[in-house]
């Protein structure tokens, strides 16, 4: 069986190298460097985080991609032939919407991927529900959930429903 | 009286109230990566706007004039009384209005940065309808065809020769007044069947929850 690939992608700081590192039974390979502009973390990831899942004999990939724009032409370089797409987006921050609205319309223009949306931070209110950031995208509830990327329950949901969306 | 200099020195802006009383050509070139513009004025109006020698239709015309306005690389020279060339776009644009729409829409630019569409996402036309905003009809005129099979900003501004930021800037608008959206690819394509797809979630299931089945309770 070939190994799938799922991309998770989203703005800076949304939570997808905590999500690959919850979710992955290898250790994961990250690109972390010391951020050089202002994105409100010391460190953040410039090419990719990898890590794996085997499920019932299937390897499933795990691919973060960079959240800062100037990486942008990594989303579609990580993108084509994936199985799917997450892409990542911090509930407590609002601010990031804007820029999660621009990845998620430029990615779904050009790659006929599937995809869900998953709205981080759910364990810490106050913050934005996946009903309401739904709403915001412009996007059928469905394709939204909310999530705590650290907790592996609740990190697994994203992928169950993209899933769940191609039966 | 001679009106020449560097953009650097002095801005589009600052110009443009000495140009309202007085007629002629204001020609301005060695500009970064852009080719000569000529601005005939007259009467306090801007008449026509040539771009090497080739008359802009008013959506370019605005476009080059938001453009010279913030650019700081170019000279140019004022030639009072010039005689005015054959101008089949006809502009008839007042200068302290024009002044005023270009300096709030380069802020508006400035504000929208980070919310401006990425350029390569393709946008298609989902209502027929005129927009009331001028500066937003006049390019829907020109991008209607395209936007009819799905275009992005970066299409867009190339054939009809305006700034990228501005092209993407109008499609912002567009969406807001609900005339395009981004094209959808979603389950266009299924890399795998519906099979496959139970097979994971059961194996998924059964790592993170045991087995149970209310993972989204």
């Amino acid at each position: 069986m070939e190994p799938l690939k799922v991309v998770v992608s989203g703005p800076v700081g949304s939570g997808k190298s905590t999500f690959v590192r919850t979710l992955s039974e290898t250790a994961i390979v990250d690109t972390d460097a010391f951020a050089s502009e202002p994105i409100g973390k010391d460190m953040t990831t410039v090419a990719l985080d990898y890590g794996t899942l085997r499920l019932d004999g299937q390897l499933l990939y795990l691919f973060g991609t960079p959240g800062q724009q100037r990486f942008d032409f990594m989303w579609d370089i990580l993108t084509e032939g994936a199985l799917g797409m997450v892409l990542l987006v911090r509930g407590d921050r609002p601010q990031d919407f804007p820029q999660a609205r621009r990845q998620l319309d430029y990615l779904l223009s050009r790659q006929a991927v599937p995809y869900v949306v998953g709205v981080t931070r759910q364990d810490k209110p106050p913050v934005w529900g996946p009903e309401e950031v739904a709403l915001y995208l412009g996007q059928p509830s469905e394709y939204v959930v909310g999530l705590n990327a650290t907790d592996p329950k609740s990190a697994v949901k994203p992928l169950l429903r993209l899933l769940e969306l191609m039966l | 009286m001679a009106i020449f200099g560097n953009l650097n020195h002095m801005s589009l802006g600052d110009l443009l109230p000495l140009l309202s009383v007085q007629d002629g050509a204001l020609e301005v070139f060695n500009l970064e990566n852009h080719p000569r513009v000529t601005l005939y004025f007259r009467d306090g109006l801007l008449q026509c706007l040539f771009v090497a020698g080739r008359p802009a239709d008013s959506l370019v015309a605005r476009s080059i004039v938001t453009l010279l306005m913030s650019s700081t690389r170019g000279s140019f020279e004022f030639v009072p009384g010039a005689p005015e060339r054959r101008c089949p776009h006809l502009l008839d644009w007042p200068l302290d209005r024009l002044l005023i729409t270009v300096v709030s829409v380069q802020d508006e630019m400035r504000e929208l940065e980070r919310r401006l569409p990425h350029p390569e996402t393709i946008f298609r036309k989902i209502r027929d309808e005129m927009p009331e905003d001028r500066r937003l009809a006049d390019f829907w005129k020109r991008a209607q065809g395209r936007l009819d099979i799905g275009a992005s900003a970066q299409e867009l501004a190339g054939r009809m020769g305006m700034p990228l930021e501005h092209a993407q800037y109008y499609l912002f608008k567009l969406r807001q007044a609900g005339l395009v959206m981004p094209v959808r690819a979603r389950a266009q394509r299924r890399s795998m069947g519906p099979s496959v797809a139970a097979r994971l979630i059961d194996s998924l299931k059964q790592r993170f929850f045991g087995g149970r089945q209310a993972w989204n309770h």
